[in-house]
């Protein structure tokens, strides 16, 4: 991950985790391998650090989580969007491209 | 939606942290796995599978340790682990936990006990449904000085029908008065309650068997009927369900019980046993007694949805029109409505304040003490806080743990302080002077729970700030350094030291101050010369039912007879007859006019009694002018009357009252009774002795009527030593008759005080505490800055300074302190007392001499506080002080 200031960081990893399950149910490990392929690469997420950031999530009630066995027949906790996750989703966007804009403002005047 | 989901997950983790803790450890094994797979299948070996995993992973231990963090667990254990090290720690110096745990429980206790009653008394709501929509209608005069006074039915009917904003008016008697249940047994007194049909529709109370009345039951038609309290179905029926339709008889007359009222239902006073409806004659509606008579109290029911100003408007219209229609009564009559509550609750706020602040001084004074000790506490074990920083403790943490321990010892105080506080709760339902506060029984409910809670954790911030800050605010070096030797205290300790002292000085002398005040007044009140003497007088109280004594001659012959009777018992020097007690109010008040006066100069307000020759006598009511009422004064005989001291000086100035001759109406006409005026009598209290006698026309029981008479008789000896013998005497007179009281007058007296006294010494009792834990604090505090200076008083003995000096140096210091104490504490109470202004008899909020002896107490008490510590601090040998740690 690019080295950026602790906040944003948490708060882009939310992002990306939302964003994430949008498309269906996904387990921990599901959703690092997810945001790696989506990012061609570019972003290798700290793996250990996505945990913290799905029980944050799950505290402010975005997501919510179940226990369910795979295919393979192994037990996992699998993360799902919640109606107000999906909300959040659409506003932390927002705020996103909003920051992206103004730095790139910033930048862009010389 | 989503935000309550999460609190529940957020609760989940912080309850089962080992749990989650697992939970977290399976997830990371299965990603684990998955992710090493992954490099399986790209060909590596397991074990270099292995470690790209956990490289890719980044740390695991760092993973849990951030997991911990988000769910906030370690804010959690670290208070659990504090709290258990704090009780660790106390439970090693049993003796200080004790003393600040006892401490702290007396300030709760005190405040939890009082606020039980602010919360039973003011705070709830009276318990019927939608209590806000009922007033309490009153009329007023401006003329004779009625205010918030009782209504006359004539004008409550009419206000019933005239004023929309009003769902319904019901009528009470306001007085609650003793009626005789035979025919179940021995005889029993009955407290009973006269109201309108509508009484129990209006307030909205069911019957808990059987029904309550009907509004056309307010009227004397059809059988007499009857409602029980829950109590007396209870004792003396034996909760009989079909007590319902069964016929008792009250005062002989056959009346039908109708229903039992459910528990704790009691209006309007705390032990009315019985309800019985008015039974007006329907033609009295129109009668003009009907309008001018005022006995009934009048609550309402406003319509939902109509506030009582508005209600207020239309009352005021309909009483401008009784104005017009009938002068003769209504032409002074205003009217006017307070909520029900406030008119209950009124007059018992600011003395439930003022106790609620002197318990919260109390508090103040034990926190002050609490916290001293744990400051001491804290200075002695400054080695091991300079230990812990220099092992790498973060100074938040330090004060933080501080602060815990002074919130468990707080609680423990707290927990301890509650059950002192329902203790006290108990003392205060039975030992309050008789309808002093509105409900008998004081619990303890959620809401002084809550308020315990609140000032619990409140004084464990307010105590454990200094000790926490303490703790918090020093770097590793300096706290060794200061460990070396007991040598000087930091400036910053002494510093609070000093404030402690001025500040427990200060609150222990508002304290004292306030109850000092209470104290004179109370003193004040007794040195009231009640205008007769009540030693050796027994009050033997009688009514006799009409049904039996239907005419005046036979009232005046079981009476006049009882009085002979019981002037010949042994022991009794003489006996009398009176209608009305002095100091317990007025029963009968009218207009008067003398003759020969000019037409509109009248009197207003005289109260009326009615005694027997004997009663100056017997009570010792000096004779002013002229001659008592005497056997002469009987019926056929000119009417006579005798006028106290107060109607003298107010109507007759400067004329002889002796010949005068009074009526007792506003414009005498041709049916006008005319009594001459024989004798001034002194005045006596009718009601309390902190108000002024009112103006009184005492008539011969000879030539008038009256029912109710209380028999007075004089001893040399105990009073109520001569109860049996005139009980006896009045069952021989009638054995069916049940004496509705038997009083010595100096318990009359001493009643009539009653709220004063209960006050005082509650307030008392709270000073009294108080002071005693000021000076405790005060002292140890003063000994420990002694002990801190003994070095320095050591050096200069040593160095030849006389100890006398030395001595008197500490000692200064120490008085200075108190001295500024009192300062605080005089100009405070002076401020502050002026809010007991209502309280006070004859003495000003900010009474010198009070606040004089209260500063000399305390001063006192200081003096030797600095004195001690310090002459045994400069007795020691220097030496030993110089030498030893």
């Amino acid at each position: 991950m690019p080295q950026l200031p602790a906040d944003v960081l948490r708060g882009t990893l939310d992002l990306l985790v939302l964003k994430t399950l949008t498309l269906e149910p996904m387990h921990g490990w599901g959703i690092s391998a997810r945001i790696e392929q989506f990012s061609r690469g570019r972003l290798d997420v700290n793996q250990g650090s996505l945990y913290p950031a799905l029980q944050r999530l799950e505290q402010k009630g975005w997501i919510e989580s179940e226990w369910r066995t795979t295919e393979n027949n192994r037990r996992a906790r699998y993360y799902r969007l919640t109606a107000a996750g999906r909300r959040a989703l659409g506003a932390e966007t927002t705020s996103w491209r909003r920051y992206v804009e103004s730095v790139e403002l910033i930048l862009g005047t010389t | 939606m989503g935000a309550l989901k999460g609190m529940a997950v957020r609760l989940r983790a912080l309850l089962r942290p080992r749990a989650r803790d697992r939970e977290l450890d399976e997830e990371i094994r299965f990603h684990l796995d998955l992710e090493t797979e992954k490099y399986l299948r790209l060909g590596l070996t397991p074990a270099e599978a292995r470690r790209r995993a956990l490289v890719a992973f980044g740390g695991v231990e760092r993973t849990r340790e951030e997991h911990r963090d988000v769910r906030g667990v370690r804010w959690v254990e670290a208070l659990v682990a504090d709290s258990r090290y704090a009780a660790r720690t106390f439970l090693r110096t049993p003796a200080l936990t004790g003393a600040a745990v006892l401490t702290m429980a007396l300030g709760i206790g005190a405040n939890a006990a009082i606020f039980s009653a602010v919360n039973a008394v003011i705070l709830r709501p009276l318990p019927f449904p939608h209590p806000e929509r009922l007033v309490m209608l009153w009329e007023e005069n401006k003329e004779k000085g009625w205010y918030k006074n009782v209504v006359a039915p004539a004008n409550l009917l009419d206000w019933r029908e005239q004023v929309g904003a009003f769902q319904d008016v019901a009528g009470y008697a306001d007085d609650a008065s003793t009626v005789t249940l035979s025919g179940e047994g021995a005889p029993r007194l009955l407290r009973v309650t006269s109201v309108t049909g509508n009484f129990f529709s209006v307030l909205g109370t069911r019957a808990a068997l059987g029904r309550t009345f009907v509004d056309e039951e307010t009227w004397r038609a059809g059988a007499p009927v009857a409602v029980v309290s829950d109590r007396v179905w209870r004792d003396h029926f034996g909760s009989d369900p079909g007590l319902v339709g069964r016929t008792i008889r009250i005062e002989g007359t056959a009346m039908q019980v109708v229903g039992v009222l459910p528990p704790r239902f009691s209006f309007p006073a705390e032990d009315v046993d019985l309800w019985l409806p008015v039974r007006w004659a329907p033609e009295d509606r129109a009668e003009t007694w009907f309008r001018r008579a005022h006995w009934m109290r009048a609550v309402a029911r406003l319509k939902p949805g109509v506030s009582p100003a508005q209600a207020n408007a239309q009352l005021q219209q309909v009483v401008g029109r009784l104005k017009r229609q009938y002068p003769e009564t209504n032409r002074y009559m205003g009217a006017g409505l307070t909520s029900l509550h406030e008119f209950l609750v009124g007059d018992t706020r600011l003395p439930l304040l003022v106790l609620l602040s002197g318990a919260g001084l109390l508090l103040l004074i034990a926190c002050a003490n609490v916290g001293n000790l744990l400051m001491v506490r804290a200075t002695g074990r400054h080695r091991e806080v300079a230990l812990r920083l220099a092992l790498g403790a973060s100074r938040p943490r330090l004060a933080r743990q501080a602060l815990t321990e002074s919130l468990v010892l707080s609680l423990l105080g707290g927990a301890a302080g509650l059950g002192l506080g329902w203790w006290g709760t108990r003392a205060l339902g039975a030992l309050q002077p008789e309808g002093m506060l509105r409900v008998r029984d004081v619990g303890m409910d959620w809401s002084v729970l809550a308020y315990v809670l609140a000032i619990t954790t409140a004084s464990g911030l307010l105590f454990g700030i200094a000790p926490a800050l303490w703790s918090g605010g020093r770097n590793a070096a300096a706290a060794l350094r200061v460990g070396g030797r007991s040598g000087t205290e930091g400036r910053r300790t002494r510093r609070w030291s000093d404030a402690l002292i001025v500040g427990e000085v200060a609150l222990a002398f508002l304290l004292t101050a306030g109850a000092g005040l209470l104290v004179r007044s109370y003193q004040e009140l007794r040195r009231v010369d009640p205008g007769f003497d009540p030693d050796g007088v027994l009050a033997v109280s009688l009514v006799l039912p009409d049904t039996r004594y239907d005419s005046a001659a036979k009232v005046r012959a079981f009476y006049q007879t009882l009085r002979e009777r019981a002037a010949a018992l042994p022991g009794v020097s003489e006996a009398a007859l009176v209608s009305k007690l002095p100091l317990t109010g007025t029963a009968w008040t009218s207009d008067f006019t003398a003759a020969g006066r000019r037409p509109g100069e009248y009197g207003s307000e005289v109260a009326h009694r009615v005694v027997s020759p004997e009663y100056f006598r017997v009570m010792r009511v000096p004779v002013l002018r002229g001659r008592p009422l005497t056997a002469e004064d009987r019926a056929g005989a000119p009417q006579a009357v005798v006028i106290n001291d107060a109607l003298a000086r107010s109507f007759f100035r400067g004329q002889d009252p002796i010949g005068q001759r009074l009526t007792f109406d506003k414009v005498p006409d041709s049916t006008s009774e005319w009594w001459t005026v024989v004798g001034v009598v002194g005045s006596e209290h009718q009601s309390g002795l902190a108000s002024p006698p009112q103006i009184e026309a005492l008539f011969p029981f000879a030539q008038q009527r009256w029912d109710a008479m209380s028999l007075l008789l004089r001893t040399r000896g105990d009073p109520v030593a001569l109860a049996p013998a005139v009980r006896q005497a009045v069952a021989e007179l009638d054995p069916s008759l049940a004496i509705h009281a038997t009083r010595a007058m100096r318990a009359v007296l001493a009643d009539s005080l009653a709220r004063d006294r209960f006050l005082m010494m509650l307030l008392l009792a709270f000073a009294g505490v108080g002071l005693v834990l000021a000076v405790v604090g005060v002292y140890g505090v003063l000994a420990q800055l002694t002990r801190s200076r003994s070095r320095e008083m050591g050096i200069r003995i040593a160095l030849g300074a006389p100890t006398a000096r030395v001595r008197w140096q500490v000692v200064r210091h120490g008085l200075a302190l108190i001295l500024a104490g009192l300062g605080v504490g005089g100009v405070s109470a002076v401020l502050a007392t002026r809010a007991m202004r209502g309280l006070l008899f004859q003495v000003a909020p900010a009474d010198p001499a009070t606040f004089a002896t209260v500063a000399a107490v305390l001063a006192a008490t200081g003096l030797v506080a600095s004195w001690l510590p310090a002459a045994r601090a400069s007795r020691a040998d220097p030496a030993v002080v110089l030498r030893g740690d």
